[in-house]
């Protein structure tokens, strides 16, 4: 009876200052709101109207209907666009998880100088979109870089990485893998939530370390590998800086590393075609959209919630 | 207790794990190239009446300081008004200056180049400055008339330039090969010559860098046989015999060693002026912007020499030519277009502004103020000033302003190059293609 007025008066009392909070929220949430506005949703449907003109950045758009998205698949270089981008994503973003993986299966043990360790592992995830380090990369992988130096030094002759068309692609794919940090940080985080009784019980049962790994830490682990498959696809999709400035710009060589961001800012802003840029925006969020659906209705069949 | 804290997680975990993946989802998509570009402040006039003009221009650090000291000099000559510095530098610049238009903030006086002139000029965006009474007189007709379009002043040469050949005399040396005699040499000296330095000097050093990435070289083989790049009428004027050729001449230079692989030609392409081929005096000869003979010397530490492209005497006529080298122009929506006129008028014209720029915009297109920093110049700088004099009777005309698209050039040019480096297309081929392309891109 008490427990229960308490609840009574509890909720009673919530309702009541939640009614006087919504001016207080909304003042301290105008900002945000003002930003959202702005900065998101204002520049988001302009550019849905865009896609529909033919604007050039320099003129006043003029309505074109549908032309924009009809052009995009006649478009030899949107598909080469498509390919790479695709490529990229499928390739680069499971082995990177598989590398974040192993290594947080590592630093779980629970290693002398941990922190220092998981530090220096995260360091990549920092760096690895920067400009400084698109830089060092295409010195490091040059005809005559270091790479190629420690690979003479074994008597194999290596090849130009970013400058030969069959392998820069493949260059910047292990320039994202290295970039494993922030997954392998959540990966770690998610070791630490499985607790401890299950593995005690399991070896008492005489499971290896495999079959434990398989059969507790994977399952128990679905929910984190979701999370990080979903954020780290979306992220491909969207990468930029490293194709930018290990290509300077071209998609090169040869359109190789020539992903979907990289032509869509070429034709805003190269080739003034900002009409046909913002359709190319839009399909991309579409593809983005689409894939992060199947994603979440695929993810019944696989990801195990522990409840 | 322990149990009960497990037993407990679960839901929370769930659906926080689930609400977090899908926020987290959101954020990403939203966060879709976050970064534009800084608007410049907005311009109008000060409190005093006093008239306040924007000035946007692209370059380097030493640029942007013999700018200011050019705006100081003009504010202290034109009391009342203030010109308002924009400057970024050159892979920023355009998509600042297009984002500036497309917001309604032009620029009053901003630089612009060949490429991207007539993108501008006949959309509206800059104005007609013969209208605005820039003093032209000391300026060469035929230099004049490289801003033009349908009879319209749409920019003013700040200076010129002439794209030709940069060889190094001591690797000349080291590799025992005689310097080439620039006004007599053909496409098929260059080529010997260059596998000659090559076998020459040794390993490491190579007689040329691929110039297949510029469409610069291939105007002026055109030009060399009658064609031209770019016609007056904004159609393509270069036939697929002669791409081809300009092409051939990449893969003979490979096939005989004269340049290096197409790996380390993409590597040297990319690194500029500092990390070519002459400036880690791993090579003898690189075509290149005459107006990049100063920080190509400093690199390399060498005193390197302007020769003329080879097959000037070969064919119908002279090839080579004068760029220029940047224009200044005007906002065809400034507010202030007197004042602006007379800041490019004092750019242009005013000997103090040569004393402090000397050959930053390129060699001066006025001759009385290109005169009057002669004796001023650096020894590279000097040597590029005689070397234009030289040019001077020789060149015959100058091509038209390119037409609107042809910003995507560069792209193409590179992008068909590196094939045929690679050998992923056959010369003929390549012409094929190249010619499809830059017909796309401009319409014709």
């Amino acid at each position: 009876m008490a427990v229960i007025q308490e609840v009574a008066r509890t909720r009673g009392t919530k309702t009541e200052r939640r009614k006087g909070d919504g001016k207080a929220a909304a003042v301290f949430l105008a900002p945000w709101f003002a930003g959202l506005a702005l900065i998101t949703a204002f520049p988001l449907v302009a550019s849905l109207y865009l896609s529909f003109t033919d604007y050039s950045l320099l003129a006043a758009p003029n309505w074109i209907g549908i032309d924009n998205y009809t052009r995009m698949f006649t478009d030899a270089r949107f598909f080469q666009a498509l390919e790479v981008t695709f490529t990229y994503v499928f390739v680069s973003v499971p082995l990177q998880l598989a590398a974040a993986l192993a290594l947080a299966l590592v630093l779980d043990k629970g290693m002398r100088g941990l922190a220092l360790y998981r530090s220096a592992f995260y360091l990549p995830s920092l760096l690895g979109g920067s400009v400084a380090i698109a830089i060092l990369w295409r010195q490091v992988f040059g005809s005559d870089g270091l790479i190629n130096q420690v690979l003479a030094f074994f008597g194999v002759q290596g090849v130009g990485w970013v400058s030969h068309p069959d392998y820069a692609l493949g260059t910047l794919m292990v320039l994202n893998v290295w970039t494993f940090g922030a997954p392998m940080v959540i990966f770690l985080a998610g070791l630490r939530q499985i607790p401890v009784m299950y593995y005690e019980a399991a070896s008492i049962d005489g499971a290896g370390k495999v079959r434990q790994f398989l059969g507790i830490t994977l399952p128990l682990l679905t929910p984190i590998v979701f999370f990080n498959l979903v954020l780290q696809l979306i992220g491909a999709f969207q990468s930029f800086t490293q194709a930018y400035i290990v290509s300077g710009g071209t998609g090169g060589p040869v359109d190789s590393t020539l992903f979907y961001t990289l032509y869509l800012y070429q034709k805003g802003f190269a080739s003034y075609e900002m009409g046909y840029a913002s359709a190319m925006a839009w399909f991309l969020l579409l593809v983005v959209a689409g894939m992060t659906a199947v994603n979440f209705l695929a993810s019944k069949f696989w990801v195990f919630y522990d409840d | 207790m322990r149990v009960t804290i497990t037993r407990r997680a679960p839901r929370t975990t769930r659906t926080a794990l689930v609400a977090l993946t899908a926020a987290g989802a959101l954020a990403l998509t939203a966060c879709a190239g976050g970064d534009s570009g800084a608007m410049p402040e907005s311009d109008g006039e000060g409190g005093d009446g006093n008239v306040e003009i924007r000035f946007a221009w692209w370059g380097s650090d030493t640029r942007h300081e013999t700018t200011q000291k050019i705006i100081d000099l003009f504010e202290e000559k034109n009391p009342g008004i203030t010109v308002v510095p924009d400057f970024t530098d050159w892979d920023g610049y355009w998509d600042k200056l297009a984002t500036s238009v497309a917001g309604g903030d032009t620029p009053d006086v901003m630089t612009q180049e060949e490429r991207y002139l007539s993108d501008y000029a006949t959309r509206g965006v800059i104005a007609d400055l013969s209208e605005l009474g820039v003093e032209t007189s000391e300026i060469p007709e035929d230099v004049v008339a490289t801003g033009e379009i349908d009879g319209k002043l749409y920019g003013i040469a700040t200076g010129i330039n002439a794209y030709a050949l940069v060889a190094d005399p001591e690797i000349f040396a080291q590799a025992g090969v005689e310097m080439p005699d620039d006004e007599t040499w053909t496409w098929e000296d260059y080529v010997e010559i260059a596998g000659q330095v090559s076998a020459g000097a040794g390993d490491g050093v190579w007689g040329a860098q691929d110039y297949g990435f510029n469409e610069a070289g291939l105007n002026v083989l055109a030009r060399q046989k009658g064609e031209t790049l770019y016609n007056p009428d904004g159609t393509l004027g270069v036939s697929a015999e002669t791409v081809a050729q300009f092409f051939q001449v990449s893969l003979d230079l490979m096939a005989n060693d004269g340049q290096p692989d197409a790996s380390r030609s993409v590597e040297f392409q990319n690194a500029g002026p500092e990390g070519s081929l002459l400036g880690t005096n791993t090579g003898a000869m690189g075509v290149w912007w005459s107006n990049q003979l100063g920080a190509l010397s400093e690199a390399s530490g060498h005193e390197l020499e302007l020769l003329r492209l080879p097959g000037e005497s070969q064919y119908e006529r002279t090839g080579m030519y004068f760029k220029p080298a940047m224009y200044y122009s005007v906002s065809a929506t400034t507010e202030h277009p007197e004042e602006s006129a007379k800041f490019v008028d004092f750019l242009l014209n005013d000997p103090e502004v040569a004393a402090l720029q000397l050959t930053d915009r390129g060699l001066p297109s006025n001759l009385s103020v290109r005169e009057s920093i002669l004796g001023d110049l650096a020894d590279a700088d000097q040597r590029m000033a005689d070397f234009m004099a030289d040019l001077e009777d020789e060149i015959v005309d100058s091509p038209p302003v390119p037409p609107n698209g042809s910003a995507e050039m560069t792209d193409i040019m590179t992008r068909i190059n590196t094939e045929v480096l690679f050998g992923d297309l056959t010369p003929e081929e390549a012409a094929e293609q190249f010619l499809s392309e830059v017909g796309a891109a401009i319409g014709s």
